[in-house]
């Protein structure tokens, strides 16, 4: 049950990262895999598989004998799991198929690394030993021939790196999809128009907009104008992180389409930083009604509509709520 | 169908009920020019509350009916965009710069008197 459920989430994984026929080719020519090289793995076939488990506990030694490595080798079940594979992965090295069912039994393994968070340059110096033992091994092998030997490794190493580079994405896969959850959860944060006096409104913005999201918040509030029947709306910007071209555009067209509703839009809340990238990227939002902060934002908008907020303590009679 | 032009005061209402041709776009137009001058108008109200699409066309004359009132001295205020209106104007890059737009009749109406006031006083 359990490997059933295994076995799925692998091809999940690999349907995620665009494992594909032809993306694994592309990864078997970035390493330069040659018929060449798969005649000369054959040659060291034998080799390799006599000593499979020495290999595998070369790599697993050098895993228990370095602190970064014991958050794999104190599971004691993930280990015999990780050995099992470790030794099917030796089998398959010099096994001659490096399709995609190949780099996708890659995955279990990569897949197990992340859970444990095995420090990718951990499991590279660990795989390094045990590619180090087998070129001993090699060399050893064909004592008479040593320039044979080492091109024959060298085939050998050309799927290692094909294999490096399958697990590297795959952890920098798992590891990026909190990012993307995170990112989509942003996204999908609704974005409420609220009213603060009569005919005044607040459009608080916070996250990311991209053009799926610019169309909502613009939609919600040119609805909110006209129920409301607003005449200013107060657009804080304070929790837009970064301001580009893209999104600058996207602000401005809701400034626009408010404006043909009759209703004056204040910007407030850029902050130093987005002030000066905007300046440097030569974005012109000149045109936009600027102010500060959120409260010379709402003073200014309260001003427009013909409010005057007076203090009710005697000691500030008649001077304006908000300090200068 | 020709647009009903109403006469309130030193105002101009021009209230448009169904979807306009080119054709009757431009006598809107032509016919606006002519009483401004002759009722000696100060303001001029369009109303589109009732068309559900703006095109560059009637973006254009729009903007040059305002731009002729305005040289016989009368200001224009288009009122009654719809929300739907004027998000596809801003997405097909249309705009009304320099022209005032309220949300309603009754909201133009005052914007005028605002202006009107201001001139006076």
């Amino acid at each position: 049950m359990t490997d059933l459920v295994k076995e799925s989430s692998t091809q999940i994984l690999a349907r995620e990262m665009a494992l594909t026929e032809q993306s694994v080719e592309r990864r078997r020519r970035i390493v330069g895999l040659e018929p060449d090289d798969l005649a000369r793995i054959a040659g060291i076939r034998e080799v390799v598989l006599a000593q499979v488990d020495h290999f595998a506990s070369v790599f697993f030694d050098y895993l228990s004998g370095i602190e970064e490595g014991r958050v794999l080798t104190n599971n004691r079940a993930l280990t015999e799991r990780a050995r099992e594979l470790k030794r099917s992965h030796l089998i398959a090295m010099v096994g001659g198929d490096y399709g995609r069912a190949y780099a996708e039994q890659r995955l279990e393994l990569a897949v197990l690394y992340g859970r444990v968070g095995l420090e990718l340059r951990v499991f590279i110096a660990a795989f390094h030993r045990l590619l180090r033992s087998i070129g001993e091994a090699v060399m050893k092998s064909t004592p008479q021939a040593p320039l044979e030997a080492f091109a024959s490794f060298m085939a050998l190493k050309k799927i290692a790196f094909f294999d490096i580079g399958v697990i590297v994405d795959a952890v920098v896969f798992e590891r990026e999809r909190v990012i993307r959850q995170q990112q989509d959860a942003i996204r999908e944060l609704s974005t409420p128009v609220l009213q603060v006096r009569a005919r005044l409104l607040l459009l608080p913005i916070i996250g990311v907009i991209d053009t799926h999201r610019a169309r909502l918040i613009t939609d919600s509030l040119l609805k909110a104008i006209r129920a409301n029947r607003a005449k200013v709306v107060v657009m804080d910007v304070t929790g837009v992180a970064t301001i580009d071209s893209k999104v600058a555009n996207h602000l401005m067209q809701t400034v626009t389409a408010a404006k043909l509703m009759g209703a004056s839009v204040i910007v407030t809340g850029l902050s130093a930083e987005v002030a000066q990238s905007l300046v440097a990227l030569g974005i012109d939002l000149t045109t936009l009604n600027t102010i500060g902060d959120l409260q010379g934002g709402m003073d200014e908008a309260e001003r427009a509509l013909g409010y005057r907020v007076v203090s009710m303590d005697p000691r500030r009679d008649g001077a304006p709520l908000s300090p200068g | 169908m020709p647009v009903p032009v109403l006469k309130q005061g030193s105002v101009l209402i021009a209230s448009i009920q169904a979807a306009l041709s080119d054709r009757d776009l431009v006598e809107l137009r032509d016919d606006l020019a002519d009483r401004v001058g002759r009722h000696r108008s100060r303001g001029v109200v369009i109303d589109v509350t009732a068309l559900d699409v703006l095109d560059s066309f009637a973006t254009r004359t729009i903007r040059s009916i305002a731009y002729t009132a305005k040289l016989r001295g009368a200001e224009t205020v288009v009122v009654g965009i719809q929300p739907e209106v004027a998000f596809a104007m801003v997405q097909l890059g249309l705009s009304l710069d320099g022209i005032e737009t309220a949300l309603d009749l009754e909201e133009g109406m005052a914007l005028l008197q605002a202006r009107e006031a201001e001139r006076v006083g």
